[in-house]
């Protein structure tokens, strides 16, 4: 549709005008067209205009990048929602997840699929990283972009790890205490990472609010900047392809 | 088939490059425009592309791909969420230790090294050296194929650390029990005792 008001209806050219401010271009009919329109998308420039056909092959990327991707945005999503009735305090938090539970309109669904979703999410990022190893799409000019994948690996361990502490009840608690003693082991760091990042010496309200930050704030951001790199290189580096 | 830079397929078959013709019908020469890309090339980039390589628009092709596979993770997720609750204990209680205290299920294969290893191996040097390992295989993999059969030492590698990982994770998750001790009964019910219904 184009930009240009057309004769006669003047509604119809507020319409037209509009409606092809928004979009340039309409919809694929053909592959110049398509391409165009790729061009010209924020959202869809996040792909090159063309690839491989056997870069694209769901039994070769099995859809997992792509996969580990909509479940970032989909914990995002849900877990704004969960935000809303969530306070970060030893007093008040498990009686919010019991309130999302039994009293919030579909707030146990919404729980049940943030808690899915994390798992579905650490499963998905580590069979991505197996399915680029036994491809060799690590190799030059890639390298980076694996070391990339790497930190973007530990930041979902990290974001499944920080919300996990955030229910407040005893599972909570003690694989918070298990996960963060392993920590103290280190030479020298050790006791100071795990006071630094409990707030103290158990698991208190400093763990709580320190772990709510780094869950719903500082961890997201990182992996978003990394995601973001990764696509990037992901485009500029080209498709591997076939084998 | 060659296909010259501009898209053109070149007439004179396979792998022979065609200069790009700048005269005009009149036999004037046009001015070559200075400093923009491929211009610079002294001769022409010539594009080969194989049968398999063939290319396809991102925009339906991929989109389209990525909406299915999201559509159907989004309606596998619902589905699982309508059915089965995630967990929620007893409020948390510092003075009452569960038995066993585990770690989240994937960080169970770390658990797993610290009742075998002493705390420094298992907690700091073995996550360290796998972490630095992993962000160094690029670099240390100097094998430029990328096919299956040229690469039999890195693929037996990397298969023999996913089992050991998958092994301890599954270890932890469904065979310790009291004490993190090895405990069958988790799976297969105690031998000789019937479940109370």
């Amino acid at each position: 549709m184009s930009a240009r008001p057309t004769e006669g209806n003047p509604l119809r050219a507020f319409v037209a005008q509009v409606w092809g401010s928004i979009f340039r271009h309409g919809l694929p009919t053909t592959d110049k067209v398509a391409a165009r329109t790729a061009l010209t998308n924020f959202f869809l420039h996040i792909h090159p205009v063309r690839v491989k056909k056997s870069a694209i092959r769901v039994s070769y990327t099995l859809c997992l990048g792509g996969l580990s991707f909509f479940l970032f945005i989909l914990l995002t999503i849900s877990g704004l929602f969960l935000m809303f009735y969530y306070i970060p305090s030893v007093d008040q938090a498990y009686q919010n997840i019991k309130d999302l539970q039994f009293v919030a309109t579909f707030g146990l669904v919404i729980r049940n699929l943030h808690r899915w979703a994390a798992h579905g999410m650490v499963i998905t990022v580590w069979l991505h990283m197996a399915r680029v190893f036994y491809q060799g799409s690590y190799k030059p000019p890639r390298e980076f972009n694996w070391a990339i994948g790497t930190f973007l690996l530990l930041t979902t361990l990290l974001l499944s790890f920080s919300g996990y502490l955030l229910p407040w009840d005893q599972l909570a608690v003690w694989a918070i205490t298990v996960g963060t003693n392993m920590a103290k082991y280190a030479p020298i760091a050790g006791p100071y990472t795990r006071y630094l990042l409990l707030g103290g010496r158990n698991v208190g309200q400093g763990a709580l609010i320190r772990f709510y930050v780094l869950h719903v704030v500082a961890l997201p951001l990182i992996g978003f900047i990394l995601m973001v790199i990764h696509f990037w290189r992901v485009r500029k580096d080209g498709f591997t392809g076939g084998l | 088939m060659a296909t010259t830079v501009d898209g053109t397929p070149s007439e004179t078959g396979d792998g022979a490059s065609v200069p790009v013709n700048r005269t005009t019908a009149t036999g004037v020469r046009t001015p070559r425009p200075r400093g923009t890309g491929p211009e610079l090339a002294a001769t022409p980039l010539v594009v080969r592309r194989r049968e398999e390589e063939e290319t396809v628009v991102t925009f339906p092709a991929l989109v389209w791909k990525e909406f299915l596979a999201g559509l159907a993770a989004f309606v596998v997720l619902l589905a699982v969420s309508i059915q089965v609750n995630a967990p929620l204990l007893q409020r948390a209680n510092t003075a009452i230790t569960p038995n066993p205290a585990k770690a989240p299920w994937y960080f169970l294969g770390l658990q797993e090294l610290l009742e075998r290893f002493p705390p420094v191996m298992a907690g700091v040097a073995f996550p360290s050296f796998v972490i630095i390992f992993m962000i160094l295989t690029p670099y240390l993999d100097r094998n430029p194929s990328r096919r299956p059969q040229d690469r039999k030492v890195a693929i037996a590698l990397f298969t023999i650390y996913m089992c050991l990982t998958v092994c301890f994770v599954v270890i932890g998750v469904f065979f310790r029990g009291m004490a993190f001790n090895w405990d069958w009964t988790r799976i297969l019910g105690h031998p000789g005792v019937k479940p109370a219904v």
